[in-house]
């Protein structure tokens, strides 16, 4: 059981800010959440190997070919307000905690 | 009162060197990976800029030059491995998650040897080397450019997607000294290696430093993590700090906080970035099958490696060369390869030694230009070191010779122009070449020093020596006086 | 001409060829069709007038100059709105992107108009396909063409509704733990979720990527096996499409395809109860692949049965609040308040604002997950429970061609009858998400309408890459039961 501030916490760092009774809400959600994963303790998953893929296949590679992108323009469109005169993204003040 | 022994402290030090693999393209999208100096965003597509939708293509060649790096280390390859994201937030970062490996890296059990401080020979182990996707740039807005302070910042995503090779070491460096010569011998064999260009200035190796210190009364200091150290002589300068501060503290009986610090280039410190302790999670990256290498591939990587530099060393060495000069040469993979050419057309080894070390190194540092591109080939300096080991050609007239090479002439061009052929000789071109290499002397005459003209006989004794008495005295004389008007 | 909407996807595509009709003229009337019945029904986000009827008269020129065709040429559809078209405003049925307009298309999209169909419009889903409802998207319900108080289902419920009221003969949706084939069934048509690798993702904008897959959804098996052959195929830029698989879609006459199989019920599924007309369904069904020549046999599926629906969610939300950290305000999408200061405060903004409870909910469960003093116990065990359910499924298939089985336990509720624990409603997935978890091909096909009016879909479930032999038992079984009508929705409208 994963009380208020242990929540907060875990949205926090989720970068998700929970106001009035959205922290009640969410800590409710992941409480009934873990009680239902909860249920794997009921299995010996010892010598279980992890899923991590559903074909046995191998991860294909591709040729060392440098292909520009043809429409980068477009990818910056998204932010034409906000590119600064070289054409970076601006992002706000970052401070260190 | 109970007498305190004095302390000693043994540095327990780890590197984390990050290095950018030689590729054409980026490591989960065809983006070309060379974008020096060019605009920001310029080199991106939905992979590298994390776009809804976007999935990663793993490039071959990343993992050929992975391996290849691995194998200088003396690593061995694991023949399954697996991809992982390693989720945080932070703007450079466009996914949200970086694609990398983690407990199954591609290469692992490796070693480095280097000297300890006293030149003795040990074994660096190298723990894993494993493959990562570089992030974002970041540029901060404030006067010197750093975080702190910063009203705004932009990012540039160039960089992004750029493939990396993470090289981790066990904590067995001892000493600042030692550090560097770890991280340079890395360097000098992943760079002979073709598997990256490690270019400090462009960013193509970073590195980070894990200090701690063990104490001579059973205590062990908490490991500090030192970062943005842009060069050897900081990676020095900041262990040495690091080793000093930390004594201090466990010195007076405190505890070293285990934290990240920063390296001050400017101030000469570490100070510490008050982060709080993070934590980063870890999921299987599901759009990533298990990357597997079969022996074949291992063996055409080995197979595919040079001839490494220390091997380089003891063969010079065996030319006659000393140490040092030998070491010289064997920095940069293209000097080497043009000594060896020199020597191979039949050049001297110990002249063709001392000619690349100087004359050929100072067109490669002056020019900034690779020893493969430089306009004097490796079989013309050995037809000119041939001239001057029979006698033909004095050293003087030979690097005028070499001058004139480098500006394009051809051979008899430039013999031609510097006063040396073995046809008529040119008396102007002569007196301009014992000019040109004796610039004290010519300062002293030019400054009406030389009263008794002792110097100017001198410089045309030079020039008769040079002509093999071809050249009259006074023709000598009046053509240097024309040269030093 | 009128009515050209309630064609299937092979008769447009034969008109436009025969120039019967022009493509222009289907495509029109698919708009007036899409334009009458969606204030009722609110399947799409975006409708894309001036482009689709554009691209309709490209069709009709090459018609006209003789040039080749492709097989979907002139067949108008839509697309799930977490599908990437270029330029096309894509949303994934929230606020977070803002007015995005991809700089690319998603593969399915770049074939589907190389076979010449045209985009109507891009439909509403579940935010971030998390959901069965539609209810959480951003745009407000989508409601069922049969009975708008009730929902048609999700996550893409705007594309199951589309083609059961008939905007268009064929749409595509993504299916993670059940979001094609669940309104496939409450919409009473047709919808497939292949194998997982058979179709490329790339351009599905990801929730849960070791689980999603894109799929059909059509009015007739025909016409999900016309679709398949379009988009079934390898592409390089997904490392998860599998190469070589490649299958033969063309549906044959014949209700042979039953004729032999072993079509096995759930064992543990019969302790469930179900809805009296699921109920039936099954029963009916069940007679009706005997009386083809079937043999109705059983497996058994405990850790499916007890283990499945936390599994799923634990894995998916694993994924998925790494797949939606990249919403962060500053590439695209919805843009930061400019009053929040520090990074910190501009991401939280973002994305608090952005996202709905559901996907907030998902997130955070997800981040807790696999922090690393939970990660192991949690994530990494779901993953091992996850291998245990597959090899469950292996097992099974030894002794069976295929399962028939429910799609959900219930009919579809009225809309806005919300748990206030959504946890609850997770079990009702638990006929849909182990098909993920395995990666197995699911077929929703029609059965028939309830008393109520409401129609009743069944599953089949087949081994990996028994694709083509579930679209051929499909096609069977329609040949029997029939196909679906298409119900009225506009007061007046054939």
């Amino acid at each position: 059981m994963l009380n208020d501030e242990e929540v907060r916490a875990i949205a926090a760092e989720a970068r998700l800010s929970l106001h009035g009774d959205e922290l009640a809400k969410a800590v409710r959600y992941i409480n009934n959440f873990l009680g239902m994963v909860d249920r794997f303790k009921e299995l010996d998953l010892k010598d279980v190997p992890p899923f991590c893929f559903a074909e046995s296949t191998e991860c294909p590679l591709r040729e060392d070919v440098a292909a520009p992108f043809p429409r980068v323009p477009d990818i910056l469109a998204a932010r034409s307000q906000s590119l600064d005169y070289a054409g970076a993204f601006r992002v706000p003040r970052i401070v260190e905690e | 009162m109970h007498h305190k022994e004095k302390l000693e402290f043994t540095p327990v030090i780890g590197i984390e060197i990050h290095i950018q693999l030689k590729t054409r393209s980026k490591i989960f999208c065809s983006c070309a990976a060379d974008y020096t100096n060019d605009e920001p965003n310029t080199h991106i597509c939905p992979v590298c800029m994390g776009l809804p939708g976007s999935l990663p293509a793993l490039n071959g060649e990343v993992i050929r030059q992975a391996m290849r790096a691995g194998l200088t280390l003396h690593c061995r390859i694991l023949p399954t491995t697996f991809f992982f994201r390693k989720s945080y937030y932070y703007p450079d970062l466009p996914k949200g998650f970086q694609i990398t490996q983690s407990d199954l890296p591609i290469a692992a059990d490796g070693w480095l040897e280097i000297h300890d401080d006293a030149g003795r020979p040990k074994r660096v182990r190298v723990n894993r080397l494993h493959l990562e996707e570089d992030v974002g740039k970041l540029r901060h807005v404030t006067a010197d450019g750093r975080i702190e302070g910063a009203s705004s910042s932009f990012v540039d995503y160039n960089r992004s997607g750029l493939p990396l090779a993470e090289i981790v070491s066990e904590p067995d460096i001892s000493s600042a000294r030692e550090a560097v010569e770890y991280v340079t011998t890395l360097r000098r064999r992943v760079l002979h290696a073709g598997a990256s260009d490690v270019d400090l200035e462009k960013g193509m190796m970073r590195f980070d430093a894990n200090v701690s210190l063990k104490c001579s009364d059973g205590r062990w200091g908490n490991r500090v993590e030192v970062k943005n150290m842009n060069s050897f002589r900081a990676l020095e300068r900041a262990i040495e700090y690091e080793v000093k501060r930390q004594g201090s503290i466990l010195a007076e009986g405190g505890e070293v906080m285990r934290e990240t610090r920063h390296w001050n280039d400017a101030r000469g410190v570490t100070t510490g970035l008050r982060v709080k302790e993070f934590y980063r999670k870890f999921i299987v990256e599901p759009d990533l099958p298990p990357l597997v290498i079969t022996k074949e591939q291992v063996d055409e990587a080995l197979a595919s490696l040079p001839e490494m530099p220390e091997e380089k060393l003891v063969r010079y060495v065996g030319f006659g060369l000393s140490e040092g000069d030998a070491a010289v040469l064997i920095e940069e993979p293209a000097v080497a390869r043009y000594f060896e050419a020199c020597v191979t057309a039949g050049a001297n080894p110990l002249r063709a030694g001392n000619w690349v070390r100087t004359e050929v190194l100072r067109v490669v540092n002056d020019a900034k230009v690779s020893a493969d591109m430089i306009a004097v080939s490796p079989e013309a300096l050995a037809s000119l070191l041939a001239k001057v080991e029979d006698g033909g050609l004095s050293t003087t007239l030979a690097k005028s010779v070499f001058d004139a090479l480098l500006d394009g002439l051809s051979f008899e061009d430039a013999l031609k122009r510097s006063g040396a052929s073995d046809g008529a000789v040119d008396v102007h071109a002569l007196a301009a070449s014992v000019v040109a290499a004796n610039p004290d002397v010519v300062a002293e005459i030019r400054s009406g020093k030389d009263t008794k003209g002792k110097k100017v006989k001198f410089l045309v004794g030079l020039m008769m020596r040079e002509s093999k008495g071809s050249v009259k005295v006074d023709e000598a004389t009046a053509a240097l006086e024309k040269v030093l008007a | 001409m009128s009515g050209l909407h309630e064609l299937s996807t092979s008769e447009i595509a034969a008109g436009v060829k025969g120039k019967k009709f022009s493509a222009l003229e289907v495509f029109d009337d698919c708009l007036n069709r899409t334009l009458a019945c969606d204030g009722s029904l609110d399947a799409l986000i975006t409708t894309v007038v001036e482009d689709g009827r554009r691209a309709a008269e490209a069709i009709d020129g090459r018609v006209a100059r003789g040039e080749p065709l492709g097989p979907l040429a002139g067949v108008p559809t839509v697309l799930k709105d977490n599908m990437c078209t270029y330029k096309v405003r894509t949303t994934a049925g929230s606020r977070i992107l803002g007015g995005w307009e991809p700089p690319y298309s998603a593969t399915v999209w770049t074939l589907l108009s190389e076979a010449g169909a045209t985009l109507l419009g891009k439909s509403n889903m579940d935010e971030f396909a998390m959901g069965n409802t539609t209810g959480t998207s951003a745009f407000g319900p989508t409601r069922n063409p049969w009975d708008t108080s009730r929902v048609p289902g999700g996550s893409s419920g705007g594309s199951a509704a589309a083609v059961a009221a008939a905007y268009v003969p064929f749409a595509l949706g993504s299916d993670t733990g059940g979001s094609i084939r669940q309104p496939a069934s409450y919409c009473g048509i047709y919808g497939l979720k292949p194998t997982y690798g058979l179709v490329s993702r790339y351009g599905l904008i990801a929730y849960g990527s070791s689980l999603d897959q894109i799929g059909p959804f059509a009015r007739s098996m025909a016409d999900i096996a016309l679709v398949m052959s379009v988009i079934a195929r390898h592409d390089p830029r997904d490392s998860t499409s599998v190469p070589g698989k490649s299958f033969d879609f063309t549906v044959r006459k014949g209700s042979d395809a039953l004729r032999g199989k072993r079509v096995a019920l759930v064992r543990e599924f019969q302790d469930f109860t179900l809805d009296k007309p699921i109920a039936d369904a099954m029963k009916r069904v069940a007679k009706i692949c005997e009386d083809a020549g079937a043999e109705i046999t059983e497996v058994s599926l405990p850790t499916v049965g007890r283990y499945a629906v936390a599994c799923y969610y634990a894995i998916a939300a694993s994924e998925a609040h790494t797949n939606l950290a990249r919403y962060d305000g500053v590439r695209y999408g919805a843009e930061a308040d400019e009053h929040a200061g520090t990074l910190r405060e501009a991401f939280e903004d973002v994305r608090s604002k952005g996202f709905g409870v559901e996907v907030k909910s998902r997130i955070i469960a997800g981040t807790c997950l696999t922090e690393p003093v939970r990660s192991e116990e949690y994530y990494v065990a779901a993953t091992r429970v996850r291998t245990l359910i597959a090899e469950e499924f292996h097992r099974a298939f030894e002794s069976a061609d295929c399962i028939l089985q429910p799609v959900t336990p219930s009919m579809p509720e009225r809309i806005g009858e919300v748990d206030d624990d959504a946890t609850k409603g997770y079990e009702a997935d638990l006929y849909t998400l182990p098909v993920n978890m395995a990666g197995l091909p699911g077929l929703t096909f029609f059965t028939g309408y309830a008393e109520s009016g409401l129609p009743v879909g069944l599953q089949l479930v087949g081994h990996r890459w028994s694709d083509a032999t579930l679209v051929d038992m499909g096609a069977a079984l329609e040949e029997i039961i029939g196909s679906p009508r298409v119900p009225a929705v506009v007061k007046g409208a054939a």
